[in-house]
């Protein structure tokens, strides 16, 4: 094969060759995106609560502090692989998840902090509405949601009854709860916060029953009156096997996740997003705002910041007006 | 969609040359049906014998474990992502290239202000496409600026732009390559087939994996997903060049490179241009879809609005990305038939870019100056509450009846096709599904079909398999019937064709999303408002194909018939609908991978089945489960697809 000796073959290989070299030589990394440094990313994950802290702190660090926020919206478990690939800096309201922490955290990656607590707190459960649990009266216990799954039956799940799920991003644990105690339920997924809400809304409108999952702080907890079912109270590893969990969801006391090399670089950004601490009240406040009153949410921040000065006033780090 | 130049070689080739009227397509179908009572038969059969193992579901201990292995990789992946040097060398290369890109891009619009870009815009589309779609691109940035989505309107710009780029420039070389090689056209179809029948969201994880979230991933999700039309019509283009022409050059001694640069691609440039509008146009539809994995713009906007089930705010949006896909489809057209080109002598036609590019700048730095950036929310029109109120209106009028048809049809359509799949032993429905493949498509199909089937069994996703498919085949009659009708009356009156072509062209663009929270709001939650949104979302293609087949028919063919005395039905079905069968079938076929890919985002709204398993593992990264869903849709595409192309002439 003298051909494939010749001069130009041989030009040919030292050409890719050397790029191969070139290429090699700098490796890229994924955090070397583009990115400017005035510039706070924030995972936007799907419920109203959250939208309603990340629009205030953009809203803060915007107007205030002078820098530029990018809300990305993102499900949960994809906003922790954005700030381990460094396109993200900030979850500003994490459920749990220690598994991901597990993953990305100290013990693994090594590419997320946990910032500490937000100062809400979370609660998820099972809830139907007030008229339901008036017509069953020990229907909000185990023995009650027992003997009357049958009043949730829809056409959807025929001699079951219908538990509506909400997102599939959300963490869950129902099936593991109709399996250990026996619930003649079945899980229809709503798909999202926003489906679910619109269908409770329209069943609550012509007072049929429905059973969901939902949490608190929640705005619709505000416009419909719902009540919540009595669990086992949660224990220690009752969760450990998602098919098979005997006990109600945890409390949970929601947590910020920082991007590492977001809390190293420790400007004036990262110090205001690690002082920010509210309650339940504050963020129900915007949150009804923007998903009750159909408020932009950049217009309900606005009002908030306006009327609480003395609550994200403490917020701000030191120094940074001279930034 | 892509395929819309194919229709000729099948109808020529398909049965409709059978003279006799019927004769051998009503045995056809008399066979289907004989088909289908052996499947009810089969139902009823393992029912009454109490469902014993062996005539149940597919077992799933190989698909379990496919899955597993699927997921050990996405853990692999996670690990390595900055360690492993096919990330380092590869991956990452094109995810840091292009999401830096896509910043770049925005960060020069921004530059431009408001004034710049539209400056810059109208002055390129009047220049290449007339004062027409000059005066459309001007409308199409004020619906931007007026919507309060300038700066989400110019994200999704620089993400588009990124996305076309990198798809023109690996689709065209692909479809040159493809259309000078048969070897090569024959490997890549099946490619291409297979990219098609995926669905949107069955794309996003992978690339999710490999690319990371946000801009890179959308930029590269986008541009494959839009590379398929600028292949395959280029590749179409380069074939139809006609052989005289080829010949006369290589006999003048041509070589291979010139005959190519200086024949094949001039003439062949118009339809490479059809090729190009069409990828723009799926560019821009995915871009919004692609929202889901964190880009950024317009798509997460309608996103947003949805969340917060604010119709109003969704509608305003859709409308700009409408407004966007109609002024690219049209500057693009133009450029392709080059009819509305203002006539500009030759000696002028440098000065007059010249003094375009000057006022441009000119324009760019009075904006500057005057500090604009992005069209001030403040100066904007909110037409989302008027919006907003027409919803509720709609909804507390029809809203109980519509729940009771969607309750219906649940009952007595949905839910008993769905237990007959998933309640007949699964190998009976292999049997079947090969048994249909060969009496509609002849044993090649017949193998395919079945093989199709016994993919998705192995997959491990059996039972959600076949729930999915009632839904399809449901959501699927509907389409056609519905689109079968309305592409008749198109054909029939050239005003109604007039008024409907606008209609169907947003239709086709607008998000998908965009119709799942009404259908909720009308059908409640569940399968049904799945079905709606995904008949909705099909139809405008079935529409247009059906018109133009009929309006393909030869005006000698008609004459001759009406002059034979036949009436206006007769002509329809007996001469207009038979020859255009080739576009009917293709019609068919569209609208059903439509479908499929459509009831995927029916999970957001509750359809279950194989579309939640795709969300759910893009939203729990659970790769196994949602890779393998997204697989078992593609087969069941290929199932229907098979089923639907119709006897092919027999392969030499």
């Amino acid at each position: 094969m003298p051909r494939l000796l010749s001069k130009e073959a041989l030009l040919r290989l030292f050409a890719v060759g050397l790029a191969l070299v070139m290429v090699s030589s700098c490796a890229v990394r994924t955090d070397q995106l583009a990115r400017d440094p005035n510039t706070v990313r924030m995972a936007l994950n799907g419920w109203v609560g959250y939208e309603a802290s990340a629009v205030v702190l953009q809203h803060i660090l915007q107007e205030e502090m002078d820098y530029q926020v990018q809300l990305v919206r993102l499900e949960e478990q994809p906003s922790w692989q954005a700030l381990d690939q460094g396109v993200l800096d900030v979850i500003l309201e994490n459920w749990g998840h220690e598994d991901l922490y597990e993953l990305y955290g100290p013990e693994g990656n090594d590419t997320v902090v946990d910032g500490g607590s937000t100062g809400n707190e979370g609660v998820i459960g099972w809830y139907m509405p007030a008229y339901v649990a008036e017509e069953y009266p020990n229907i909000t216990t185990l023995e009650g949601i027992k003997e009357h799954a049958e009043v949730f039956r829809t056409a959807e799940t025929g001699d079951k009854g219908e538990f509506l799920g909400g997102s599939p991003g959300f963490a869950t644990q129902d099936q593991g709860m109709i399996n250990a105690f026996d619930l003649d339920l079945e899980i229809v997924y709503a798909g999202s916060e926003a489906s679910q809400v619109t269908e409770v809304r329209r069943r609550y409108a012509n007072e049929e029953p429905v059973l969901f999952y939902f949490n608190e702080p929640q705005w619709l907890q505000q416009e419909i009156d719902l009540v919540k079912i009595d669990f086992p109270d949660y224990y220690e590893g009752c969760d450990a096997d998602l098919e098979f969990v005997d006990c109600d969801y945890p409390l949970y006391d929601l947590n910020k996740i920082f991007r590492k090399g977001f809390v190293e670089d420790d400007d004036h950004a990262y110090r205001f997003l690690d002082n920010w601490h509210w309650t339940n009240a504050d963020q129900n406040q915007v949150a009804a705002m923007i998903a009750d009153e159909g408020m932009d949410p950049s217009e309900a921040a606005e009002v908030w910041v306006e009327e609480n000065p003395d609550v994200w006033r403490a917020w701000l780090p030191e120094g940074y007006e001279t930034r | 969609m892509a395929t819309v130049t194919e229709p000729v070689g099948a109808s020529v080739t398909g049965p409709t040359g059978s003279g006799g009227p019927g004769g051998r397509l009503r045995g056809t179908w008399v066979q289907a049906l004989l088909v289908v009572a052996v499947l009810i038969a089969g139902y009823w059969a393992a029912r009454l014998m109490g469902s014993p193992a062996w005539a149940g579901g597919f077992p799933t201990g190989v698909g379990e474990s496919f899955m597993a292995w699927l997921d050990g990789i996405y853990e692999w992946i996670v690990a390595n992502r900055n360690d492993s040097p096919l990330f380092l060398y590869f991956f990452n290369y094109v995810s840091v290239g292009l999401g830096s890109a896509v910043v770049l891009i925005n960060q020069f619009l921004t530059f431009l202000t408001w004034a710049g870009v539209t400056a810059l815009g109208v002055a390129v589309s009047w220049r290449i496409a007339g004062w027409r779609v000059a005066l459309l691109v001007l409308a199409t940035f004020a619906v931007f600026a007026l919507s309060g989505l300038w700066n989400e309107a110019m994200t999704t710009l620089s993400l588009i732009i990124t996305a076309v780029f990198i798809a023109l420039l690996f689709g065209i070389p692909l479809g040159i390559l493809a259309g000078r090689s048969e070897g090569f056209h024959r490997g890549l179809r099946p490619v291409l087939d297979f990219m098609q029948i995926m669905p949107a969201f069955a794309y996003l994880l992978p690339f999710v994996l490999l690319f990371g979230i946000g801009n890179p991933a959308a930029a590269v999700v986008t541009a494959v997903y839009a590379l398929p039309p600028v292949v395959r019509i280029t590749a179409l283009a380069i074939r139809e060049v006609p052989k005289g022409a080829i010949e006369a050059t290589t006999s003048l001694g041509s070589t291979s490179w010139q005959l190519l640069t200086k024949v094949q691609l001039p003439m062949a440039k118009r339809t490479i241009l059809l090729g190009v509008n069409q990828t723009i146009m799926l560019a821009v539809s995915m871009v919004v879809i692609a929202s889901v994995i964190g880009a950024g713009g317009l798509g997460d906007a309608i996103y947003q609005a949805l969340a917060k089930i604010n119709v109003g705010q969704a509608f305003q949006a859709g409308l700009a990305i409408v407004m966007l896909a109609i002024a690219m489809d049209r500057v693009t057209g133009a450029v392709g038939h080059g009819a509305h080109t203002p006539d500009i002598p030759r000696r002028y036609r440098l000065p007059l870019w010249g003094g375009l590019l000057a006022l441009v700048i000119l324009v760019t730095v009075v904006g500057r100056l005057f500090d604009l950036g992005g069209w001030p929310r403040e100066a904007s029109l909110d037409i989302a509450d008027p919006v907003n109120t027409l919803y509720e209106v709609i909804q507390s009028s029809i809203g109980t009846f519509t729940a009771m048809l969607g309750t219906w049809t649940l009952n007595w359509v949905l839910s008993p096709l769905s237990a007959l799949l998933t309640g007949s032993p699964w190998w009976l429905v292999v049997l079947v599904a090969a048994a249909l493949g060969w009496i509609f498509a002849g044993g090649r199909a017949a193998i395919v079909c079945g093989a199709a089937f016994v993919v998705i069994g192995l997959l491990g996703v059996w039972d959600n398999a076949m729930d999915t498919l009632s839904q399809v085949l449901v959501a699927s009659v509907v389409t056609i019937a519905l689109g079968v009708v309305g592409g008749v009356l198109m054909s029939r009156s050239d005003v109604l064709a007039a008024i409907a072509r606008p209609i169907l062209d947003a239709m086709q663009t607008l998000p998908p999303f965009v119709y799942l929270i009404p259908a909720v709001a009308l059908f409640t939650i569940g399968r049904v408002p799945a079905l709606v949104a995904a008949v909705i979302f099909a139809l405008p293609p079935v529409v247009r194909l059906v018109n133009d087949g009929i309006r393909g028919v030869s005006a000698g063919t008609i004459e001759a018939a009406v002059s034979q005395g036949s009436t206006k039905w007769q002509l329809l079905t007996k001469v207009e609908l038979p020859m255009a069968r080739g576009s009917l079938l293709l019609a068919i076929n569209q609208g059903i991978i439509l479908v499929l890919s459509m009831v995927v985002m029916g999970a957001l709204v509750g359809a279950g089945s194989l579309g939640f398993d795709v969300v759910f593992g893009l939203s729990q990264n659970q790769l196994g489960l949602g890779l393998a869903s997204g697989l078992a849709i593609v087969c069941l595409g290929l199932f229907l697809d098979r089923l639907t192309q119709g006897r092919r002439a027999p392969r030499a």
